[in-house]
């Protein structure tokens, strides 16, 4: 079992739905998907790479032929993914303080959810619901999603810089180089090893 | 398409678990104590294989009972769950993306794909590449809503950024309070080094930069 790679957390839950709630959930999915600033808060939350909400119909478990047998199941299920970076505590509890409304708005439609506030509550539900991860594999562990969104900044900085760096006098040089160590200074940060939490 | 985020794709599979009552151990059991032995960092299938961001590979043994008066139920088999976020530009978009980056995972690393996945119920094997395909898109879930913070960037773009971000940052460390003609020449060169330098391989820890000691908050 390995939930942590680097500096990356590998969440699983998975949540029993009446079927005819899904269908409530996949409309909010559309508009969340589709009117971009409702992701705002999970773009600024900043510490979530990649994280994927999935509804599995309760008669659309794969089913490759004999000798598996067909699920009978009488719920939907709603399994959500989500790479983070942080603890699991630190994020459950950003989670509960930050996201609550949109958290209950997907999560109300699964069965015993308590809500997202107050968090011992709502940590308790998450604890039920998750399963661990066997294999857990990332490109770049010791990058969080901010080293990331900075890297590519510093990135896209540089080239500009580097586009005319030859072709300028020192002097302007000079300028166009103290502009930009002022424009990437706030994205330098170090990546590394993650530091000891509990 | 909800699997598509930008030129990220987010790849749900769940594969059902050979039942057999007489293997032992379990099936599921030999792909958890494969898995504990499989390498994460460079020799990994996903890290030798190109276009995968971040990978899990779960045994889901059962659906949860959340309590009453919620009904208990069971599933019929156990499912390995294989979720991956992976390149796929816009102009690959939809299976040809998809069968792409399978036959590249297929073809770098066939005997630890079937080593995994020859505990799932009807899986194939590598060697017939037609059959594979069809059988892992067979288990593939369409997900629901997929969130990636940077979403038009690829691995290999990642790398190299990650790369610029640290060789910057010690470029302009040593390079405070220089004469304009110097730091000019310094930069250029140091620009083409860093260009031709090649990119990073995925699943690399970045060498640790010494620990600067004698801060003011120390």
């Amino acid at each position: 079992m390995s939930n942590i790679n680097g500096k990356v957390y590998a969440m699983n839950a998975i949540t029993p739905m009446r079927p005819w709630k899904t269908w409530i959930l996949r409309a909010i999915f559309f508009i969340l998907g589709n009117v971009k600033p409702l992701q705002s808060d999970l773009i600024n939350l900043s510490f979530i790479q990649f994280a994927r909400w999935v509804i599995i119909p309760r008669n659309s478990f794969p089913f490759v032929g004999a000798p598996q047998q067909r699920e009978l199941l009488e719920y939907d299920y709603l399994l959500f993914f989500s790479n983070f970076n942080g603890t699991w505590n630190q994020y459950i509890d950003a989670f509960s303080a930050v996201l609550s409304k949109g958290l209950d708005l997907v999560w109300k439609w699964s069965e015993k959810f308590p809500g997202s506030t107050p968090v011992t509550i709502f940590k308790e539900y998450i604890t039920r619901v998750q399963f661990d991860t066997d294999y857990y594999y990332t490109a770049y562990p010791h990058a969080t999603a901010n080293d990331v969104k900075n890297a590519h900044i510093v990135q896209q900085t540089f080239d500009a810089l580097n586009r005319n760096a030859a072709t300028m006098s020192p002097d302007q040089f000079r300028e166009a180089y103290l502009q930009f160590v002022l424009s990437v200074q706030t994205h330098l940060g170090a990546t590394g090893e993650a530091p000891i939490v509990f | 398409m909800p699997n598509q985020n930008g030129s990220v794709y987010g790849l749900t599979l769940l594969c059902p678990i050979i039942n057999d009552h007489r293997a032992s151990p379990s099936h599921d059991l030999q792909i958890r104590a494969y898995l504990a032995t499989l390498p994460t960092g460079p020799d990994s299938p996903f890290a030798i294989a190109p276009h995968t961001h971040l990978a899990r590979l779960v045994v889901m043994d059962d659906v949860v009972f959340v309590g009453a008066p919620a009904r208990e139920e069971h599933l019929k088999s156990k499912y390995l769950v294989f979720e991956a976020n992976i390149d796929c530009p816009p102009h690959a978009i939809g299976t040809t993306g998809l069968d792409t980056y399978l036959a590249g995972l297929a073809m770098a690393a066939p005997q630890q794909l079937d080593a995994i996945w020859s505990h799932c119920t009807g899986y194939p094997g590598t060697a017939n590449l037609q059959a594979f395909l069809h059988y892992m898109k067979a288990c593939q879930i369409e997900t629901t809503f997929f969130f990636a913070a940077t979403n038009d960037k690829s691995v290999t773009q990642t790398l190299k950024a990650l790369q610029t971000q640290r060789a910057v940052a010690d470029f302009i460390a040593t390079h405070q309070g220089k004469d304009p003609a110097e730091l000019q020449r310094d930069f250029l060169a140091f620009s083409q080094k860093l260009i031709a330098a090649p990119t990073p391989k995925p699943a690399v820890p970045a060498p640790q930069r010494p620990m600067q000691t004698g801060g003011r908050n120390e």
